[in-house]
């Protein structure tokens, strides 16, 4: 994880980015995904591509990113996930 | 023989070869960073014709199948036009943008790349690796490349291409089978961009701007906002079928900054965008400039697109700009539409549950209702959907069996031409047509005939339930048993007794019939095909084989399965609108 500097003090922590994708993801689907941690792989969600997509851009929106659409090919848990939302972050 | 269509050029090439000199209007398409390109149709002709040379230099002749995944829109229409350029078949598949399931595309992939003999596939830099495992796997070893590799400037393809040639192979799902090509024709593109563009949308080139979000490898987004509009020379801008998923609104916001006049999309999206977009998000649109909203491509539910209206009447939306419509693959796209400024117009049918009107015929083209026997019925008589004319494709590339299946003619009619037997049932009133379902779908039960998405639109309504993620079929509880009525759903709130009881109670008070068993069913997991519909065939061969996923009833600690609140909702079942 990267240390804030002063530019992004708004930037939140990884446990935020877990946090907001928890609860975009329960906007989402309706239903409760507090038990989602960074090792759950995300194809046992059973959230569908479809649904994902929605998590993404409610992500996008609140964090004011855009990830690149490549970068979400062959993402295969939650921290994968995250880690891309982080890299756009910094970029 | 069908006549010439009269108002569009004979083929897709001659189309874009007349366009070459606007260097003004053309494509333009929006990258999921948000920046836009525009290819003039003068870019677009020239690009073309360089790619064509390309694929006849590296050894594609005329009638070579090109198989293609290319997820950018902007490459993947100039790669496609390319292949018709040089009379090479093109076949789109779509790109891989899950995230699970790898091993199924890669399936896919060889599937199409078999099932159409394709000599090559194109693809992109970055896609490369998710497709060539794919590729591996099919025994003729289809070259592999990547567009990056068809740089400079190698000459023309020159090869001449007729209304006869075959244009490009579109692969669909359909909700039942495995991927088949649907044969399409460059006259069948001709008469199809004359009937839906001309006849049906009466489009203006110095007015008209089409939006799309839909996806490049399905029939509505390229037959509807590619080949139609450079057949009637309307610009059009594309973005990305993910960045409208994971931001309706920019569907919107690309209309109100291009003045976009038509839309389409299929019944979802316009419930996502009534279910997602705030307030705040609608101030701020102006989109009276749409005159057209068309909607096809899945069963189209009036509510969704009430809703729709109600959302976006502060933006200055026009109700009376829906435009439903019926159309499908083998007949190149459209069959029906709605006439222009109609709007939504809905029928009861004989449970009393509304139906949208989908609109009538185009010139030149004939659509029937038939029974099991083939014989025509009557107004309001519910059967099997059949239609001709020249957008009818001539079938299934190397299907004779499937073909012939799906192309014959009907009963009582002497001449014996064939129409495709859509799988689809409806009935008329005058000269409207209804859609009511699959026919393959249909619940019989005691000699009676029950419509699944009636059932699923009812069931649908309980909370709890995913709306949209239901499937009602008949299976036998036991072997050689009666078919019985049984209903699968996605759960979301997770009391799988509640759910239950709430079903039998809506089927029961709606349909007077008796549910033999429901099965909740955790989120996303019925099967689907490509664009998201659930599959009936899949799930109920599934339940058959007892590989079902269900939520346990019993509390589960871990959450996924389960809700172990265990509290019961208020759930009822609300009447038929």
């Amino acid at each position: 994880m990267q240390p804030a500097t002063m530019n992004d003090v708004a930037r939140p922590t990884r446990d935020g980015l877990l946090a907001m994708f928890r609860s975009a993801a329960t906007e989402v689907v309706e239903k409760d995904f507090q038990h989602v941690q960074e090792a759950t792989v995300i194809s046992e969600l059973a959230i569908d591509s479809l649904g994902m997509l929605e998590i993404i851009g409610s992500m996008e929106r609140q964090l004011r990113i855009q990830i690149p659409d490549e970068s979400l090919t062959g993402l295969h848990t939650i921290r994968d996930l995250l880690d891309v939302v982080e890299k756009r972050m910094a970029s | 023989m069908h006549s010439r269509p009269k108002h569009v050029a004979p083929t897709l090439v001659d189309a874009v070869r007349a366009l070459a000199d606007d260097r003004v209007r053309g494509f333009t398409f929006v990258r999921s960073d948000g920046t836009e390109r525009l290819y003039s149709f003068h870019d677009m002709a020239v690009e073309a014709e360089r790619r064509a040379g390309h694929l006849a230099a590296r050894g594609l002749k005329k009638g070579d199948r090109l198989a293609m995944v290319l997820p950018e829109g902007d490459e993947f229409v100039l790669s496609f036009l390319g292949a018709l350029f040089a009379g090479v078949v093109p076949v789109p598949i779509y790109p891989q943008l899950t995230f699970k399931n790898i091993e199924a595309y890669h399936d896919t992939v060889a599937h199409i790349a078999r099932a159409s003999g394709a000599s090559m596939l194109l693809t992109s830099a970055s896609t490369k690796q998710y497709v060539e495992p794919g590729v591996a796997r099919v025994e003729s070893r289809p070259g592999l490349v990547t567009v990056d590799e068809l740089a400079g400037d190698v000459g023309k393809a020159g090869v001449t291409v007729s209304p006869e040639d075959l244009a490009f192979l579109q692969f669909t799902s359909g909700s039942t089978s495995r991927p088949k090509g649907v044969m399409v024709s460059q006259g069948n593109l001709a008469a199809n961009a004359e009937a839906f563009m001309i006849h049906g949308l009466d489009r203006d080139p110095a007015v008209d701007k089409g939006v799309s979000w839909l996806p490049l490898f399905h029939d509505m987004g390229l037959i509807g906002f590619v080949v139609g509009p450079l057949f009637t020379s309307v610009p059009c801008v594309f973005l990305p079928t993910a960045s409208f998923v994971r931001a309706p609104r920019a569907w919107l916001d690309k209309i109100h900054e291009h003045r976009g006049t038509i839309t389409y999309a299929p019944n979802f999206a316009y419930a996502l965008v009534a279910k997602r977009l705030k307030d705040k998000e609608v101030e701020g649109l102006d989109l009276s400039c749409l005159r057209i909203a068309g909607c096809g491509a899945e069963p189209i539910q009036a509510r969704a697109l009430r809703d729709f209206a109600t959302r976006l009447a502060p933006a200055g939306f026009d109700p009376r700009s829906f435009l439903p419509s019926y159309g499908m693959a083998e007949a190149t796209l459209a069959i029906t539409f709605m006439p222009l400024r109609e709007g939504l117009t809905t029928d009861r049918n004989h449970i009393g549950q509304e139906l949208v009107d989908c609109g009538r015929v185009f010139p030149e083209h004939e659509i029937a209702i038939v029974d099991e026997e083939g014989r025509r019925l009557g107004e309001r008589q519910i059967g099997q959907i059949v239609t001709r004319g020249p957008s009818v494709t001539k079938g299934y590339f190397n299907e004779p069996e499937l073909t012939a299946e799906t192309y014959k003619p009907i009963a009582d009619e002497a001449d014996g031409a064939p129409w495709l037997h859509t799988g689809d049932l409806g009935y008329m009133v005058g000269d409207r047509l209804f859609v009511c379902g699959r026919l393959k779908d249909i619940i019989i039960i005691r000699g009676r005939n029950y419509y699944p998405s009636d059932i699923e639109w009812a069931v649908s309504e309980i909370p709890g339930i995913r709306r949209g993620n239901v499937v009602a079929f008949g299976a036998p509880l036991e072997a050689d048993g009666e078919e019985q009525l049984v209903i699968c759903c996605e759960g979301t709130s997770g009391d799988a007794s509640a759910i239950k009881d709430a079903t039998i109670a809506c089927v029961a008070s709606q349909f007077g019939l008796t549910v033999q068993d429901v099965v909740v069913a955790p989120l996303a997991s019925l099967p689907r095909t490509s664009s998201g519909k659930p599959q009936r065939r899949k799930t109920r061969q599934m339940y058959v084989e007892g590989t079902l996923p269900r939520v346990r009833h019993e509390p589960v600690s871990s959450g996924i399965e389960s809700d172990s609140q265990g509290e019961r909702n208020a759930i009822q079942c609300s009447p038929p609108r």
